[in-house]
């Protein structure tokens, strides 16, 4: 930086000069950097401090928290650390509400489920089972929702008649259709 | 010095990277030297050389240690690789370059930086008394992916 401000000074002059530049900026830059945010090192802004001690920008440490929700640690000594345990900072400037209810709160991360690596194993009790289910007992299906057909008692939500005829009538064809298909499986 | 960084109007991330930088070059950590014409080129990759610390049995040696930033830097680590014809003969570096260091994947910090992890590398060599590769060596620098964080580690050894 101190070669910036000097640029037409000799090699040796400006070796000196940055010596002088470097240590007033230091002294200066001590201050501040007292001040600066562990994460972005920039000059803390709506400041936390952890109980350990060390200060953030709420958006940094709120962004690392969401990095490792799982682990979440003081990035600078890894003590535990959250969002209820982070203080805010009001200096005599600045804003006095609380920065941590100032941050949109952002929409969750998404996370699915690790894909299963015994896929086969998945496949052989769910799809094998429906299907081998569905071939065995269609027929008998038929049968039972059939008979179970005629009764007004039990069907007593079939109130309206013109519903009750379509109902007998479609109880009819699928004992037809079921006769038909036991009668060809017998056939067969 | 800053004049040709601050032309880039920039990311929180490449904020960090230049103040870093700044710092980086004005007082690097002993034993590391940087090119400080070559550093404004790319933001995102950064080639710095190490030398072998003094009364250690790397003394004398020079190796080139590159670093590669993604969008997330700080929250995601930093990919760090030895390059170059130089690779350090030690028990966590693969002869690839890879280097076996958990700040580097698992526990890496926001509050870490180059700097940090250049004094953690710099101590990994200090602190190793006897150049060897590591036991699976051959077989990790066949079958590895080219980007070392995608290597799932196994830090067993805390002792070099």
């Amino acid at each position: 930086m101190a070669v910036d401000e000097e640029p037409d000074t000799t090699a040796k002059n400006s070796a000196g000069g940055e010596n002088t530049e470097n240590k007033r900026n230091e002294s200066r830059g001590e201050e501040e950097r007292a001040f600066e945010c562990n994460i972005c090192l920039d000059t803390a802004k709506d400041a936390v401090i952890s109980m350990c001690g060390h200060l953030f920008c709420w958006p940094c440490l709120h962004q690392w928290l969401e990095t490792r929700p799982n682990r979440q640690s003081c990035p600078v000594c890894k003590a535990a650390i959250s969002r209820d345990k982070v203080i805010p900072l009001y200096g005599r400037g600045g804003s006095k509400e609380d920065p941590r209810e100032k941050l949109p709160p952002r929409p969750q991360g998404q996370r699915t489920e690790p894909e299963n690596t015994g896929a086969f194993s998945n496949f052989g009790f769910d799809g094998g089972f429906q299907m081998s289910f569905g071939i065995g007992a269609f027929p008998f299906g038929l049968f039972a929702s059939t008979f179970n057909f005629g009764d007004p008692v039990i069907r007593a939500h079939g109130t309206n008649p013109a519903n009750l005829e379509d109902e007998r009538f479609l109880s009819q064809l699928f004992l037809w259709v079921a006769i038909l298909f036991i009668f060809w499986l017998l056939v067969a | 010095m800053s004049s040709h960084h601050s032309r880039f109007t920039c990311s929180p991330a490449q904020k960090r990277l230049q103040k870093e930088l700044v710092s980086l070059i004005k007082e690097p950590p002993p034993g590391v030297i940087i090119d400080g014409e070559s550093v404004g080129q790319s933001l995102d990759l950064l080639v710095l050389s190490i030398n072998g610390a003094q009364g250690t049995i790397y003394e004398g040696e020079q190796f080139q240690l590159q670093f590669r930033f993604g969008p997330k830097y700080p929250f995601d680590s930093p990919e760090v690789v030895f390059v170059g014809s130089e690779i350090p003969v030690h028990p966590h570096v693969y002869s690839n370059g890879h280097i076996c260091l958990s700040i580097l994947t698992d526990d890496w910090s926001p509050a870490l930086s180059i700097f940090s992890v250049c004094v953690s590398i710099i101590s990994m060599l200090s602190s190793c008394k006897e150049k060897k590769r590591p036991p699976d060596d051959s077989m990790y620098v066949k079958t590895c992916s080219k980007n070392p964080k995608k290597t799932k580690w196994w830090y067993h050894d805390e002792e070099v």
